[in-house]
């Protein structure tokens, strides 16, 4: 029982912070239809960058991320301006490959300008665990996932509880209809890329210290925050937390129960399985377009 | 809250796989016998993963290849003409490692090859060069399926393949008094041709002299997450844990055992520990006290040329300490020239026959082959002491003679 129990909350520390990863690219793809593959080079350049100020100064890493969010906001909102903005009327297969051929940019310049070296911050409490009744809860991961656990409830009450979430959400629904009522389709989107960048802030620098990286990483990342977000449901927000808790669990007990060669395999047969019988993923909204 | 208006969700799917359609294949057609020109100077092709996943020890091979090219040259180059290196990138995928060895060969007409980085790579590279009778010296590859094959004209230039990889740290075990030997042992290891079959080879090694398992896993290279792992471990209270660790997995189970809070009083890592700097800053330098792995080169050792080469890499990159894939790769290309030279003209046959037949002083010291390519000496055993690394085996290598037989708890 207690194996069970520590193997169920290693899952959900995990896929804690898995889910804060993943929504800025459901976000993202669900008011713009933007799937974007630079989100995973994102997070490693945040995390890079949240190392390099931790090594200068010392600060802690979790605190920097929080000090990145408006900037991450800043470089969306140029992102999107500067680049995005032009494809907005293209198929989503010409994001694919605008935002791919970002991600290869982001980790050239990484390459160059950091080194194609590991990195990991390893602030004072990265190896101690806090201890409760048997279980054991890494101490890293926890301030991980509670940090990641504030900003996705920030990003849910940004999103329900403030005209621009409610102008964001009404434009995911039916863009020409908040158009009709004077939301700027342009503007909308500008925001939402700008909020779905300031997500990697906090990401990022939780990956620093959870994770050894390097410039290349961000492709395990991206490849595991889209298996999240296809077995969620393609932009739902509530899908991607759900599809991220159970690859971290996924991925947890095959390897307390079954056998470690299958721990990250059982997740991608999970979402095979899933999409079988629910094509939109669990949480996804069936649209008439897909019916027909 | 759901959002999407997406008319073409299908497309996504499509375009998602456009992505994964990178790469070319290509087969390539017989050399005929190359006339070489002894005007201008010797050229010598190479692909290597200079961006993806391999990419960093791909760029250390580059440079070591660099670093001798240069020194080769100082001294007049091979048979008095210059090497002149073409080096492309594989992007450490194995369509364009093969399209690019066979541009090198059939179209490009270089003189020489030098192998590239990894098993995974080097594997189908080496047939390349075996279908065209190229002499294929290859810095890293050592997995058993490489030299399964019958190849002519591979050679690996490190001391010896991946099943024995780890025999140096088994006679180190033996050698302890019966009190002090590990009683039982985990044996996690990343399913990865260079790290597996070092593992497994060791496993054997350990049961056949009692060592009894308590657990042994195989994961992919993919895991990040080795909490769950390190509990199962900890709970099991192996004497020794042996770990596969290609590199940020030796960091995460390292770090989990932290968490968790279990020692073992042997920890032995394949190529994680290799990566000095990056290692130590990985888990706290205090931690690496007692890490033992296995390694093919020492940037103190007294082989011929290891001095020159350490301050000419040191002098070309910010004084920094060469990889031991910048050595491998420096290596590899010490073994070619001293072929060329003892053959005296760029004749592939004659140049393997040589190989073959012969032992050649290399940095990592001297290396031999058997007929298929598979090299006969045997690894240094290192062990991380006081945020160093010092070698403690062979005895003629070593660097020490003190090891820490049982190791500190975490710190």
């Amino acid at each position: 029982m207690e194996q069970f129990l520590q193997a169920l909350v290693l899952g959900l520390l995990i896929g804690g912070v898995y889910a804060l990863m993943a929504s800025g690219l459901t976000l993202v793809f669900g008011v713009m239809n933007v799937v974007n593959v630079a989100h995973g080079a994102t997070l490693v350049g945040v995390a890079m960058l949240t190392w390099w100020v931790w090594n200068a100064t010392g600060v802690d890493p979790l605190l920097i991320g929080i000090v990145l969010v408006p900037v991450m906001f800043g470089v969306g909102w140029v992102a999107y301006r500067g680049v995005i903005s032009r494809i907005s009327t293209e198929s989503v297969s010409m994001s694919v490959l605008l935002t791919f051929g970002i991600a290869l940019t982001v980790e050239g310049v990484l390459n160059v300008v950091a080194g194609n070296k590991f990195r990991s911050a390893t602030p004072s409490y990265f190896d101690e665990s806090l201890r409760v009744g048997g279980l054991i809860l890494p101490k890293a991961q926890v301030y991980g996932v509670t940090l990641a656990l504030v900003t996705l409830l920030a990003l849910y009450v940004v999103l329900t509880h403030t005209w621009t979430g409610r102008a964001i959400r009404a434009t995911s629904q039916n863009p020409s209809g908040a158009a009709l009522v004077g939301i700027s389709a342009a503007g909308t989107s500008a925001l939402t890329f700008a909020i779905g960048t300031a997500t990697t802030a906090v990401g990022g620098s939780i990956l620093s210290v959870l994770y050894p990286f390097f410039p290349a990483s961000h492709y395990d990342w991206i490849s595991r925050l889209l298996g999240i977000i296809v077995l969620g449901g393609m932009g739902s927000l509530p899908g991607a937390l759900v599809g991220a808790l159970l690859l971290g669990v996924a991925e947890t007990m095959t390897a307390t129960y079954g056998s470690l060669q299958w721990a990250t395999v059982v997740f991608y047969v999970a979402i095979l399985i899933v999409l079988l019988f629910r094509p939109e993923g669990l949480f996804g909204s069936r649209l008439r377009e897909d019916v027909a | 809250m759901t959002f999407g208006h997406n008319p073409a969700r299908r497309s996504t799917v499509a375009a998602l796989s456009v992505v994964a359609l990178v790469g070319v294949a290509a087969c390539g057609t017989p050399e005929s016998e190359k006339e070489s020109s002894d005007a201008g100077p010797i050229t010598i092709g190479i692909s290597l993963p200079l961006t993806g996943d391999f990419s960093q020890p791909g760029t250390q091979a580059k440079r070591g290849y660099e670093v001798w090219a240069d020194m080769v040259n100082e001294q007049g180059g091979i048979l008095g003409r210059d090497v002149k290196l073409k080096i492309t990138d594989d992007a450490s995928n194995q369509d364009t490692v093969v399209a690019d060895y066979t541009r090198l060969i059939t179209q490009d007409k270089v003189d020489l090859v030098l192998g590239t980085f990894s098993s995974l790579l080097n594997f189908p590279a080496s047939a390349v060069a075996e279908k065209n009778q190229m002499v294929f010296v290859e810095p890293a590859g050592g997995a058993p399926e490489m030299f399964t094959r019958g190849f002519k004209y591979l050679f690996f230039a490190q001391q010896a393949t991946a099943q024995h990889q780890a025999d140096i740290f088994v006679k180190y075990i033996e050698g302890l008094p019966e009190s002090a030997r590990p009683k039982t042992a985990a044996y996690p290891t990343q399913d990865d041709p260079f790290t597996r079959p070092v593992i497994e080879s060791m496993q054997k090694q350990l049961e056949g002299m009692g060592v009894k398992t308590v657990y042994s896993e195989v994961y992919p290279a993919d895991t990040t997450n080795f909490q769950s792992t390190a509990v199962t471990i900890a709970g099991k209270k192996p004497d020794l844990i042996a770990q596969g660790a290609v590199f940020e997995d030796g960091i995460g189970l390292v770090r989990s055992l932290q968490q968790v809070g279990y020692t073992p009083k042997m920890l032995f890592q394949t190529s994680a520990p290799s990566n000095a700097g990056q290692y130590s800053s990985g888990i706290g330098e205090a931690n690496t006290d007692g890490v033992f792995y296995t390694v093919s080169w020492n940037e103190n050792a007294e082989t011929p040329n290891n001095a020159e080469f350490v301050k000419a890499y040191a002098d070309a990159y910010e004084n920094e300490t060469p990889a031991e894939d910048a050595a491998d790769a420096f290596a590899a290309a010490e073994v070619l020239q001293k072929g060329v030279e003892e053959v005296g003209s760029i004749d592939q046959t004659k140049i393997a026959d040589y190989l073959h037949e012969n032992e050649v002083e290399t940095i990592l010291g001297p290396l031999t082959w058997d007929e298929t390519g598979a090299p006969q000496s045997e690894f240094l055993l290192a062990q991380w002491q006081d945020g160093k690394v010092e070698i403690v085996g062979p005895e003629e290598a070593a660097t020490t003679d003190e090891t820490i037989d049982v190791k500190p708890e975490w710190k």
